[in-house]
């Protein structure tokens, strides 16, 4: 299997055409910069700078990226710039997904296994429900009554799933990284782009 | 202001030079605050909030305002209204409000929130949502109160539903408080529970749901409070809980306000708690209490200032792999140090 199918998740690949008249060691000087961060080394070899990263800050731009490779080829008409970055955190966050989807399924399954206990019903039969009165400085100022308690029937004792964990948490969370992901994804190859064009610009 | 060795409110200067490499530092009471990492203390040296009257004006009153609006929405919400699904509603939508605040004014540029950052907060706000909350649910506090009241033949502590809402609002969230202000002490003094803590002040910036990041074991011992053996009206505590989003949220927030001197000397504010995550060790025992810092300034512990410079180890940041196994290894090495066979030197 040709893992360049779908390494798209995780690997972020694009191209710069470099400034006409820049050289190599003019457009690696520009660029050199980015990677003097916590955490990072580099070297460059010829047309080619390699970088990873360890524990980067939280500023660092590239801090998404654990490892990638920067080279500079000729291309028909002017220098060009390639570069191929990897990210852990991309891929993490793609599969973020399934374990929040997992976490639903834990909490159902859970939540079948946790069967009601029989006595504890027939204690709450004994004490009877107590009516809460407001006390005189909340009447006063208008806070509303509290419910009165209402007797149980049967079908609302069956439902005591009202106390039990339920997973719609778990499902909007898997909903906010399947976004977070393509937003992440989009986001960051634009914001690495806009980078090392910048850089290279001497902006 | 900070309280001086004899218990008065002194201005502490917040002028921190460097000296062959070491900091100065300002003395409050008996110890040195910013001998290690950059630390301003007293409140007249913390910037203010800078633009046009409008601008001053909303981030001199959202706080107070949001406080009182929240109180009093749950206090007259009429009761098909007033729930905890009302509340989750509310909780979110003001945090992605937080979130917008954080965009239009941050405390600091260096704090700013990257999508990795956001990723990483969100990921442990899940986790709290569905596997913390599972836990909970099953050897949470409220499971261990209910063993032991029905183990005890215990009844809740009934008379305090017959306290008016405000009072029982304020009592539900500082049980709660007062509980979290000791486990917190602890945290920082018993190394056990250390090493569960430490992760969370690894984090080297604030955002708005950075209150979420840490190892599950610490984040499930925070947790836990005492307040469910005591019997309270669900409106009062849907009300400690408004007061806890309205005061609590702003922690962990990259936002300058201009918060009032009431508000301060009486709430945990994202000033008091920077000086908590400060890089300064001395710093950081300081300002345990999550919602009312003046249980810090009655058992002597509270530190009015601020940092920028956040986190342990000068700063690095940890990986969530890395802050998933931290605690263990940590512990791990520590005994293997303490009580592990001492390696002999090779003979040459």
């Amino acid at each position: 299997m040709n893992l360049r199918y779908f390494d798209w998740v995780w690997h972020v690949r694009g191209s710069i055409e470099l400034v006409p008249g820049q050289s190599r060691d003019e457009a690696f000087a520009r660029l050199e910069p980015v990677f003097e961060q916590t955490g990072t080394s580099h070297d460059r070899n010829g047309d080619t700078l390699r970088f990873s990263k360890k524990d980067p800050a939280a500023q660092d731009p590239l801090a998404i990226f654990n490892t990638g490779t920067l080279r500079i080829e000729n291309d028909a008409a002017a220098l060009l710039l390639r570069y191929h970055l990897i990210s852990r955190s991309l891929l993490a966050c793609f599969l973020a997904p399934l374990l929040f989807l997992g976490a639903a399924q834990l909490t159902i399954a859970l939540n079948k296994l946790d069967k009601p206990v029989a006595s504890k019903d027939a204690e709450a039969k004994k004490k009877p429900d107590k009516i809460i009165v407001l006390h005189p400085i909340d009447k006063a100022l208008g806070a509303p009554e509290p419910d009165k308690p209402k007797k149980k029937d049967a079908k609302e004792k069956d439902d005591s799933s009202d106390e039990k964990p339920k997973p719609t948490p778990a499902y909007v969370f898997a909903g906010i990284f399947a976004a977070l992901y393509v937003i992440g994804r989009l986001l960051e190859a634009w914001l690495v782009q806009r980078l090392f064009r910048k850089q290279l610009a001497g902006a | 202001m900070t309280y001086d060795a004899a218990g008065e409110f002194v201005y502490a200067l917040g002028s921190i030079g460097h000296r062959g490499g070491k900091m100065d530092g300002v003395r409050v009471g008996k110890r040195m605050i910013g001998t290690q990492a950059p630390v301003t203390l007293g409140w007249d040296n913390i910037p203010r909030v800078e633009g046009g009257p409008f601008k001053q004006f909303f981030f001199t009153w959202f706080q107070p305002v949001m406080l009182v609006a929240l109180v009093a929405f749950w206090y007259y919400a009429p009761n098909s209204i007033a729930k905890a699904s009302t509340a989750i509603g509310i909780g979110i939508g003001f945090r992605v409000l937080l979130l917008g605040l954080e965009w239009v004014n941050p405390r600091y540029k260096s704090w700013q929130l990257t999508w990795k950052e956001c990723a990483t907060d969100l990921f442990y706000v899940g986790l709290g949502y569905t596997f913390l909350r599972l836990v909970d649910h099953y050897i949470g506090d409220g499971a261990m109160i209910e063993a032991v009241q029905n183990g005890f033949d215990w009844d809740k502590l009934a008379w305090f539903t017959g306290l008016p809402l405000l009072v029982q609002a304020f009592a539900i969230s500082f049980i709660f408080d007062f509980g979290q202000y000791w486990m917190h002490r602890a945290m920082h003094n018993w190394y056990p529970l250390w090493l569960p803590h430490s992760v969370h002040h690894y984090i080297t910036q604030f955002n708005i749901n950075k209150g979420a990041v840490g190892n599950p074991v610490e984040l499930f011992l925070i947790g836990l409070g005492i307040g469910g053996f005591f019997d309270f009206l669900p409106r009062a505590a849907l009300l400690a809980g408004a007061i806890g989003l309205a005061v609590g949220s702003y922690m962990h927030i990259n936002v300058r306000f201009n918060t009032p001197r009431w508000w301060r000397f009486m709430f945990n504010t994202t000033e008091h708690h920077s000086v908590h995550h400060s890089q300064d060790f001395e710093a950081t025992r300081s300002n345990y209490a999550g919602i009312y810092i003046f249980i810090d300034r009655i058992f002597g512990t509270c530190v009015d200032g601020e940092a920028e410079l956040l986190g342990l180890d000068g700063g690095r940041r940890m990986s969530i792999a890395e802050q998933m196994a931290h605690p263990f290894t940590e512990g791990w090495k520590t005994i293997r140090e303490r009580f592990g066979r001492p390696v002999g030197l090779p003979a040459e």
